[in-house]
C-alpha cells in the first residue's frame, strides 16, 4: 500500500510522468489501443519484475528501453485492467480490454475522486466508451439502461425534448424528483430558462435543461446513488447525484479529432386508425349515412416527414507537463418526424489546466462551455381541448376527406366538417414557435499543494442563461377563438458557485491511510424574465406576428415580468475516509447546509453520512484464491434533502397587480425546511476469474419524511393561498438492484463483453392526511377529470379511476362497478423493474455494440384512446382501430367517461441503440484512427401499449404535482439510422 | 513565492466578494407582507377581482344555483360533455362531498371574504372600509345560500388558526349588521354599477331578509312579517331614489353596451378588457352549437317545460337582437328549431342534421340527435367585437332593478297584499310584452321571476324559498322529464366538501351527507 494509490488522478499521472527512464540494452515500441481501436494515453508500461516504467504517448505509442533477458511487459491504466504482453521482437501492441468493473477505476465523487475499490458507497461509473451510441440532445441519455436503478425517460419524442431521471424511483409528492446534476465539480441550478409558456394551444412540453451539454464533450458520468455518496450534497442530494466530467486535454503534440454522423429519422410506432376503406365499412356498420367524402387519406403520414440528422464534432487536444488543453466545437442538426420541427444545437468547450513553478505545486485548471441552442416547436401541447393538437388533429382527421382541395390549396374550415375541425396542414402552416437558448458554464480552479498530502483549492463558477421564446398562431386559422397570437418569452438565469476545499491524504499508520476533505460553499440563484402576448392581428403574409407585436390593438396585448428573490445557500461539508490495509474502509461525511429558502427558524439542515466495506478479498484467506478475484461488501446510512421549492416560499408575500392591485400571495411558514431523505444501502461487489466475471448487488431502504407540499390554506385563505408546509407523512421506497458484467470472449483478436443490470423497485407513501388529486386528463368529454391521486397506503400517483367491466351487448354502453360512481385504486404509473442489457463485441477491426433498456410493471393512462379516437367520432371524425376490430358492440354514443378501461400495460424492451462499425486504422500520412460506423437508434420497442411510444410522460400536473404515465396525443417517437466517420490529424 | 501571494489576494478578494450571507430572502417583484406600501386601495381592487373566479364562470356559483333547477342541464352528449358526471349529478340531485365544482365554489367563494377581509386590516378608509365590508356580505350570503355553514375569518395573522364558522339564522344576522353598517357610511356611493354602494347593499339585504326564514328552517321556511316589511322599505328607499327604471330593452341589460346608459342595473361584475375581467362570455359558448357563430361547446340547454312557460309575444323568451343577428342569423333569448346563418341558410350539425334544437333533451344523450338535443339559451347577446375570441364586455349582472321590484311584490304577497303585489308585477309584464296576470300566487309569482331572471344566477335560491326545489321536474308536452322522483331535504344544501371537512374541524357535515 503506497500512499501514491491514494491520490487524485490528476496529481497521479504526473508523477507518473515524472518517472525517468534507465538505459538499457534493448528498446521496445509500441502502440497501446483500447477495444475501439482507439490510441490510448497514459498507460503505464512496466517491465514485470522490475521498477522500468514509461508511459504511452497521446497517440499511444510508447517507447521503452528493458533488459536483454526481460519477457513480459504489464500494461496498466486507470479504466483498463491490467494486462501482460510477452516482448517478442522490438515491437508490442496491445489492444487493452477495458472492464467496465475494473477496480483501479476511479470515480468522480462529490468534490473528489476515489478508486473504485476505495469506495464504501453505491456509486455506478459510466466511461465515454460505454455510452449510447447514437446522436443525442442531452448527456442524459447516454446512460439509459446503464445503471441499474437509474431510469432516464424521454418525455417525449420531440428533438431537445425533456426527459424524466429519477434515480432509485420517486420519492417527492410536489417538489422535484430529478437528481443533482454536477458538471466539472459545478453543481447545476436544474433548470432550464427556455420559457414553458404556453399557448392558446395548450401548454408546452418542456425542454431538457442538459441540452446545452454537447454529449461528445463527455468523458464520464458517474452516477451517486446512496447517502454515503450524495449526503456531502446535503440538502440538494436526495435524488441522487450525477456527476457529469469533460473530456480534458492529454499531454503531447496537438492532436485533432473529427467525428461525424449523418442520417435519417422516422417513425417508431403508429397509433393505428382508420384507413378511408375501413372508415367507410364502419360508417355502415354505425348506420352513418354521412361522413364518407370519398378519398382515401392517411392524415398523419402528412404531417411526418423523414427527418434528416447532421452531427460534427470537432476537437483539439494537446499540452505538456505545464499545461494541458481540449478545444472543441459541435454543431448538431436534428430535423424532426413532425414537419416543422427541430433542434439546432451549436457548441464549443474549452477546457485547460495549467501548473506553475518549478515544484508544480500551484495549479489551475479552467473550463469553459457554451452552446446556443435552437429549438422549432410543432404545435403539440398537453393539454389540448377538443380542438386538439397537431397529432390529435391528424389521428382524428376524417380518412375520407382530402386535406387539400383541387387546387392544392389547404382546406381550412370545410364546412362539411364543421368549422370547429381543424386540418393538421393548416395548423402545421400557422403555427410557428421557436425556442433559442444561449448558455455559458465557465469555472476557474486554482489548486495549491501545500505539502504532499495537502491540497487547497478553490473553484467559481457561472453559469448564465438566457432563452427566448417567439410564437405565433396566424389568424386565419379556425382555433376557436383565435383571431391571431404572437408572443415573446425572455428568461434569464444567472447561477454562480464558490467553493474552497482543503484536501488531506495523510498515511496516519503503516496499515491506517486517511483520505479527507472539509469545504465551503456559496451557491447563488438568480432568476428573472419578461414576456409579451398580444392577439388580433392583421394577417400580412410572410411578416411574422412577433415581429409587428405594435400591430395588436393595445387592450388585446398583456406584459408582465417578474424577478424571483436571489436564492443563496451557505454550506460546510466535510469527509473523512479511512483505508485499513486495504481490507476495511470507513467512510463518514457531513454537510451543514442554510438556505435563502428555508424558514427563519429552519437557517440550516445537516446531513450526515457513515458506510463501511469490507475488502474479503485481501484477506489471508482469500488472496490466492483462483477463482474469487474481488469480494467487497459494503453498507451505507446517511441522510440527504431536497429543497426544490420555489424561491419566497416562507415568506408571506403580496403580489403586484395592474394598477393599484395588490393580492396576498403566499403565506408564511417560518418552519419551512428541506425535505429529509434517510437511505440505508447494502452491497455486495464480486468479480470471478481474474474479474471475467463482474457486479454487484444492493439492497436499499429510502424514506422521505417532512415532504413539501404547498397546501391551501383552511378557507378562507387568499386566492393564490398556499402555504408551503412540510407535510406530516413519509414515503417509503426500498428496492433491489443487480447488475453482471462477463467477458464472454477474452482473447487478442477477439472480445466481447455482455452486460445487464435491473432494478426492483417499491415506492409507497406512509401517514398522508387526505387526498391529493393529480394526473389531470384532457380532451372533450373529460374535462376536469383526474386518473392519479398522493394518498396514503398507495404508492405516488396511484391510479384512482371508475372500474370498467366492459360493454353491455344490449345498449352498447360501457358498464362499471357500482355504475361508475365509486373510484378504485387501480395500480400504480411506476415501473415495478427497470433494466439494461449491453453487448460489446470486437473481432479484430470489426466492432458491434448494442444496448437495451426497458421497464415492466407499470401502467399506463392512455388519455388519447380515451378522449380522441372515441367511438362517437364515427361519422365526423376519425376512430381508434383497436375499436372498429373489437366488432361493433359500442354504441357510438356510449359516453368515454376516465376509467381503467383506458390503463395498460406499459411494460417494454427498447432496442436503444445497435452500432456496427470498422476500424480502418490510418489511411494514407494525414488520417488515423478512421472508424466507420452504423449506428440505428430506437430500432425497435417490443410492447403491448397500443400509444406510440410506451415511455412517455406528458406533464399532466395539478397545482404542481407530477403526473406520471399518462399518454395524450405526444409527439411520437423516431427510429434512427447514422452512418458515423471518425478520424483523427 | 509570487503565486502563493497571487492565489492569496485572489482567495482573498473571492472571500470578501461573498462573505458570509444571513441567509435573508429579498423580494424583487412582490411585497413582503409587513411592507407599508401594502395598502387597503390595492387590496380592495384584488377583492373586487377575486369575484370574477366564482361569479362568472360555468362551472361555480352558476351552476350550482342553475343546473339543479328547473331551467337548465348539461346533458352528456356520447363523447362530449361527461366529464366525469359532474354535470349530471348537479341536475340529477345526486352530488357529493367529492364534487370538483362545488368543492372550488365554496373555497373559491372564501377567497373573497378572505380578500376582502385584508381590505379592513390595512387601515381603508370610510369608503373602502364600506367597500370591503359589502363584498364580503355578498360572499358570505352566497355560502350561507348554498351551504349553510361559512367559515369566518377575522384574524388574519396566523393561517395557522382555525376560523369560526357561523351559520344559518346567525350567519343571516351577520350580513345584516355588516350590510347596515355598510350603507350607514356616509362616504359610500349612493350608486355604481360596478362597484359596492348603498343601493347595491340594500339590494343584498333586501334578499337577505326575504330569504331569512329559509335561512332558519330550509324545509319549512315561515316568513316574518317584519322581514317582509323591511324587504319592503328597502325596495321603496331604492325605488324612490329615482335612479333606477326598467329597461324596455330586456336583453340590453345583459348586452356588450349594458353599463352604458343602462338605469336598470344596480350591480354588476365589470368586465372591461384591459382593466377587468373574467370569463362572461361562458354564457354563450356554454350552450351554441359548434357550427353557429360564435361557434360554442354544444352543451347546456334548457327543458321544454320551462320553455313552455313563456308566451308567444314574451319579449323575454326570444328576440332577434342587433348587432348579432343581422351579423350571424344567432337570435337571443330561448333557441328553439331550425337555427340559421345570417342569409336565412339552414345550419347543420357535424353529422350534417338541420341544426334544430329539440324540446326533448335527456341527461345522457345517445341517438344520432345527440348534438341538437335541448333548447339553447342565449341570455346574454355576444360581444362581437371582444367577447368571440377574448374577454367579452358584458358586465355581469347580480342585481337589477327588476328583482327590487319582484322582491317586494313578493313581500307584499307573503304579507297578504296580494293586489298590490299584482300590480307591480303586472306592470313589468307589460314592459316585457306578456299579458297581465289575472291573480298572483306562489306559483305564478315562482313562474314569473324564472321568466324574468332565468339563467341569471338566482333559480334554486328561488325554487327553495318557494318550496319547489325538492319536487319532480315535470315534463314538458312530448318530453320525459329529467328528474322524475322526489329529492331528499338534505338536497336544500349542499354537502361540505371532504376538502374542508378533513382541515378544519369546525365544520361539520351537512345532514343526510355523513
Amino acid at each position: 500500500m503506497t500512499q501514491k494509490r491514494l491520490l487524485p488522478v490528476i496529481v497521479m499521472s504526473f508523477l507518473l510522468l515524472a518517472l525517468q527512464t534507465f538505459a538499457q540494452q534493448k528498446s521496445i515500441s509500441g502502440k497501446v489501443t483500447d477495444n475501439t481501436g482507439a490510441p490510448v494515453a497514459g498507460v503505464t508500461v512496466t517491465v514485470k519484475g522490475t521498477n522500468l516504467a514509461t508511459q504511452s504517448a497521446a497517440d499511444g505509442t510508447y517507447r521503452l528501453s528493458v533488459p536483454e533477458n526481460a519477457s513480459t511487459l504489464v500494461f496498466s491504466a486507470v479504466g483498463f485492467g491490467t494486462q501482460e504482453a510477452g516482448i517478442t521482437g522490438n515491437e508490442v501492441n496491445l489492444s487493452l480490454a477495458s472492464t467496465s468493473a475494473n477496480l483501479n477505476e476511479v470515480v468522480v465523487v462529490g468534490y473528489g475522486t476515489a478508486r473504485k475499490r476505495d469506495l464504501t458507497g453505491a456509486v455506478a461509473s459510466v466511461k465515454a466508451k460505454d455510452f449510447n451510441q447514437g446522436v443525442f440532445n442531452s448527456p442524459d441519455q447516454l446512460i439509459q439502461g446503464k445503471v441499474a436503478g437509474v431510469q432516464v425517460q424521454n418525455n417525449s419524442g420531440a428533438p431537445g425534448g425533456g426527459s424524466s431521471i429519477s434515480i432509485r424511483g420517486i420519492t417527492s409528492i410536489r417538489s422535484g424528483n430529478s437528481p443533482l446534476i454536477v458538471v466539472d465539480g459545478v453543481p447545476l441550478a436544474g433548470g432550464t430558462t427556455s420559457p414553458g409558456n404556453g399557448t392558446p394551444l395548450g401548454g408546452t412540453p418542456g425542454d431538457n435543461p442538459l441540452n446545452f451539454i454537447n454529449p461528445s464533450d463527455i468523458a464520464s458520468m458517474d452516477v451517486l446513488k446512496d447517502a454515503s455518496a450524495t449526503a456531502i450534497f446535503g440538502s440538494r442530494g436526495a435524488n441522487g447525484v450525477i456527476m457529469i466530467t469533460t473530456k480534458k486535454g492529454q499531454t503531447g503534440a496537438p492532436k485533432i479529432e473529427f467525428s461525424t454522423s449523418v442520417g435519417v429519422s422516422s417513425l417508431l410506432k403508429r397509433i393505428d386508425v382508420l384507413d378511408g376503406d375501413q372508415y367507410r365499412s364502419a360508417l355502415k356498420k354505425y348506420n352513418q349515412t354521412s361522413g364518407d367524402y370519398g378519398q382515401n387519406v392517411d392524415a398523419l403520414d402528412e404531417i411526418l416527414r423523414t427527418g434528416f440528422t447532421q452531427n460534427y464534432n470537432f476537437a483539439v487536444t494537446g499540452g505538456n507537463e505545464n499545461g494541458r488543453y481540449r478545444v472543441s466545437a459541435g454543431y448538431l442538426n436534428q430535423e424532426g418526424i413532425v414537419k416543422e420541427s427541430g433542434f439546432k444545437k451549436y457548441s464549443a468547450n474549452l477546457t485547460s489546466s495549467f501548473k506553475f513553478t518549478e515544484s508544480k505545486r500551484l495549479g489551475l485548471d479552467f473550463n469553459l462551455l457554451t452552446s446556443n441552442t435552437a429549438t422549432d416547436l410543432a404545435p403539440i401541447s398537453n393539454d389540448a381541448g377538443f380542438q386538439g393538437s397537431l397529432i390529435g388533429t391528424a389521428l382524428q382527421w376524417n380518412p375520407t376527406h382530402a386535406l387539400r382541395k383541387a387546387n392544392d390549396s389547404i382546406w381550412i374550415s370545410d364546412p362539411a366538417l364543421g368549422q370547429s375541425t381543424i386540418n393538421p396542414l393548416a395548423l402545421l402552416a400557422a403555427h410557428s414557435d421557436r425556442t433559442v437558448v444561449n448558455t455559458v458554464l465557465g469555472s476557474i480552479s486554482p489548486y495549491f499543494k501545500l505539502t504532499s498530502n495537502l491540497e487547497v483549492r478553490m473553484l467559481y463558477a457561472a453559469n448564465y442563461q438566457n432563452g427566448q421564446r417567439k410564437s405565433e398562431i396566424r389568424n386565419w386559422l379556425n382555433l376557436q377563438g383565435n383571431n391571431g397570437f404572437a408572443q415573446i418569452i425572455n428568461n434569464t438565469s444567472l447561477n454562480q458557485t464558490l467553493n474552497y476545499t482543503l484536501n488531506w491524504t495523510p498515511q496516519l499508520t503503516k496499515n491506517i491511510n486517511m483520505s479527507g476533505v472539509v469545504g465551503y460553499e456559496y451557491l447563488k440563484f438568480d432568476n428573472k424574465g419578461q414576456g409579451q402576448t398580444a392577439s388580433r392581428f392583421i394577417d400580412y403574409p410572410g411578416i411574422a406576428y412577433y415581429n409587428i407585436m405594435g400591430n395588436a390593438p393595445p387592450v388585446d396585448r398583456s406584459i408582465y415580468s417578474y424577478a424571483s428573490p436571489i436564492s443563496e445557500l451557505q454550506s460546510y461539508f466535510a469527509r473523512a475516509t479511512f483505508n485499513f490495509g486495504d481490507r476495511f474502509l470507513l467512510t463518514g461525511t457531513f454537510r451543514a447546509d442554510g438556505s435563502t429558502k428555508f424558514g427563519a427558524n429552519n437557517k440550516y439542515g445537516y446531513f450526515p453520512s457513515v458506510a463501511g466495506a469490507w475488502n474479503i478479498t485481501n484477506e489471508g484467506f482469500l488472496r490466492n484464491n483462483k477463482t474469487l478475484s474481488n469480494l467487497k461488501l459494503r453498507a451505507s446510512w446517511g441522510q440527504t434533502g431536497n429543497q426544490e421549492f420555489p424561491a419566497g416560499a416562507s415568506i408571506k408575500r403580496v403580489g403586484i397587480g395592474q394598477g393599484a392591485n395588490q393580492v396576498v400571495q403566499n403565506f408564511t411558514n417560518p418552519d419551512l425546511k428541506w425535505e429529509t431523505n434517510t437511505m440505508t444501502n447494502v452491497g455486495i461487489d464480486f468479480g470471478f476469474i481474474d474479474n471475467r466475471l463482474t457486479g454487484s448487488a444492493e439492497w436499499f431502504q429510502r424514506n422521505t419524511e417532512d415532504p413539501i407540499f404547498a397546501r391551501d390554506v383552511v378557507a378562507p385563505g387568499p386566492a393564490a393561498g398556499q402555504v408551503w408546509s412540510n407535510l406530516p407523512a413519509t414515503v417509503a421506497n426500498s428496492g433491489f438492484e443487480f447488475s453482471l458484467n462477463y467477458g464472454l470472449i477474452r482473447n487478442s483478436n477477439m472480445q466481447w463483453n455482455i452486460g445487464g443490470n435491473i432494478a426492483f423497485l417499491k415506492n409507497e407513501i406512509k401517514d398522508l392526511n387526505g387526498a391529493y388529486e393529480t394526473g389531470a386528463l384532457s380532451g372533450q368529454g373529460i374535462s376536469g377529470a383526474t386518473s392519479q391521486r398522493m394518498v396514503s397506503g398507495q404508492p405516488l400517483n396511484v391510479y384512482y379511476l371508475r372500474q370498467f367491466e366492459g360493454i353491455d351487448k344490449t345498449t352498447g354502453q360501457s358498464q362499471y362497478t357500482d355504475d361508475g360512481n365509486t373510484l378504485f385504486y387501480s395500480g400504480s404509473p411506476n415501473p415495478k423493474r427497470i433494466y439494461g442489457i449491453t453487448s460489446d463485441f470486437t473481432y479484430n477491426k470489426f466492432f458491434a455494440i448494442m444496448n437495451m433498456n426497458g421497464a415492466a410493471g407499470q401502467l399506463l393512462y392512455n388519455n388519447t384512446a380515451n378522449s380522441v379516437l372515441v367511438i362517437g367520432n364515427i361519422g365526423t371524425r376519425n376512430i381508434s382501430q383497436a375499436l372498429f376490430d373489437g366488432g361493433g358492440v359500442e354504441s357510438a354514443a356510449n359516453p368515454i367517461a376516465p376509467s381503467t378501461r383506458y390503463l395498460e400495460k406499459g411494460d417494454y424492451l427498447k432496442l436503444a441503440n445497435l452500432t456496427v462499425g470498422y476500424r480502418l486504422g490510418s489511411l494514407g500520412k494525414a488520417f488515423k484512427n478512421v472508424t466507420v460506423s452504423l449506428t440505428g437508434q430506437n430500432l425497435f420497442v417490443i410492447t403491448k401499449f397500443s400509444g406510440f411510444d410506451p415511455e412517455v410522460n406528458v406533464d399532466k400536473s395539478i397545482n404542481g404535482i407530477p403526473s406520471r404515465g399518462i399518454e395524450y396525443i405526444p409527439y411520437p417517437s423516431a427510429r434512427t439510422v447514422l452512418l458515423g466517420i471518425n478520424f483523427g490529424l | 513565492m509570487k503565486y502563493i501571494k497571487i492565489l492569496t489576494a485572489l482567495v482573498g478578494a473571492s472571500v470578501l466578494s461573498f462573505s458570509c450571507t444571513k441567509l435573508d430572502e429579498k423580494l424583487r417583484d412582490s411585497l413582503q407582507d409587513e411592507s407599508s406600501t401594502v395598502n387597503a386601495a390595492g387590496l380592495l381592487q384584488s377583492a373586487y377581482e377575486a369575484m370574477n373566479t366564482p361569479l362568472m364562470d360555468q362551472s361555480r356559483v352558476w351552476a350550482a344555483q342553475e343546473h339543479t333547477s328547473d331551467e337548465a342541464l348539461g346533458p352528456t352528449r356520447g363523447p362530449d360533455w361527461d366529464d366525469n358526471g359532474v354535470w349530471r349529478v348537479l341536475h340529477a340531485h345526486t352530488w357529493n362531498a367529492d364534487h370538483a365544482f362545488l368543492r372550488d365554489t365554496y373555497r373559491e367563494l372564501l377567497q373573497v371574504q378572505f380578500a376582502a377581509t385584508s381590505v379592513l386590516n390595512r387601515n381603508p378608509t370610510g369608503d373602502q372600509r364600506a367597500q370591503a365590508r359589502f363584498i364580503r356580505a355578498l360572499s358570505t350570503y352566497y355560502v350561507l345560500d348554498m351551504w349553510d355553514q361559512v367559515p369566518y375569518r377575522t384574524d388574519l395573522s396566523d393561517y395557522g388558526k382555525l376560523p369560526l364558522t357561523i351559520k344559518g339564522s346567525a350567519a343571516a344576522d351577520t350580513i345584516i349588521s355588516e350590510l347596515n353598517a355598510v350603507i350607514a357610511e356616509a362616504s359610500l356611493a349612493n350608486a355604481n354599477v360596478i362597484k359596492a354602494s348603498k343601493d347595491g347593499a340594500k339590494a343584498l339585504l333586501m334578499k337577505v331578509y326575504l330569504n331569512r326564514g329559509v335561512y332558519a328552517k330550509r324545509d319549512a321556511p315561515t316568513f316574518a312579517p317584519a322581514d317582509m316589511d323591511k324587504v319592503i322599505s328597502l325596495a321603496d328607499e331604492i325605488i324612490n331614489s329615482g335612479r333606477y327604471s326598467i329597461n324596455p330593452s330586456y336583453f340590453q341589460t345583459f348586452a356588450a353596451d349594458n353599463s352604458i346608459a343602462n338605469k336598470e342595473i344596480i350591480y354588476s361584475l365589470e368586465n372591461t378588457v384591459g382593466v377587468r375581467g373574467g370569463n362572461n362570455r361562458f354564457y354563450w359558448f356554454c350552450t351554441l352549437h359548434y357550427n353557429q357563430k360564435p361557434s360554442g361547446w354544444n352543451g347546456f340547454t334548457t327543458l321544454a317545460d320551462f320553455y313552455d312557460k313563456f308566451e308567444a309575444s314574451d319579449l323575454r323568451r326570444s328576440q332577434a337582437y342587433p348587432g348579432v343577428t343581422n351579423v350571424t342569423g344567432l337570435r337571443v333569448g330561448l333557441l328553439e328549431g331550425q337555427q340559421f346563418d345570417q342569409n336565412g341558410t339552414v345550419l347543420k350539425d357535424r353529422k350534417a342534421n338541420n341544426l334544430a334544437f329539440t324540446r326533448k333533451v335527456a341527461l345522457k344523450e345517445s341517438g344520432n340527435d345527440l348534438e341538437i338535443t335541448g333548447i339553447r339559451v342565449v341570455k346574454y347577446p355576444p360581444d362581437f367585437a371582444k367577447g368571440i375570441d377574448g374577454n367579452a364586455e358584458n358586465e355581469l349582472v347580480l342585481f337589477r332593478y327588476a328583482d327590487v321590484l319582484l322582491m317586494k311584490a313578493e313581500a307584499l304577497l307573503r304579507k297578504g297584499s296580494a293586489a298590490a303585489a299584482l300590480t307591480i308585477v303586472n306592470n313589468l309584464r307589460s314592459v316585457r310584452g306578456a299579458t297581465p296576470l289575472g291573480a298572483l300566487t306562489t306559483d305564478n309569482l315562482l313562474a314569473e321571476r324564472g321568466r324574468e331572471f332565468y339563467w341569471e344566477g338566482w333559480r334554486r335560491n328561488d325554487m327553495i324559498r318557494f318550496g319547489k326545489f325538492l319536487d319532480p321536474l315535470p315534463a314538458g308536452a312530448g318530453t320525459t322529464s329529467t328528474r322524475s322522483t322526489k329529492s331528499g331535504t338534505e338536497r336544500l344544501l349542499f354537502a361540505i366538501p371532504n376538502q374542508q371537512l378533513s382541515v378544519n374541524p369546525n365544520l361539520e357535515q351537512n345532514p343526510g351527507y355523513q
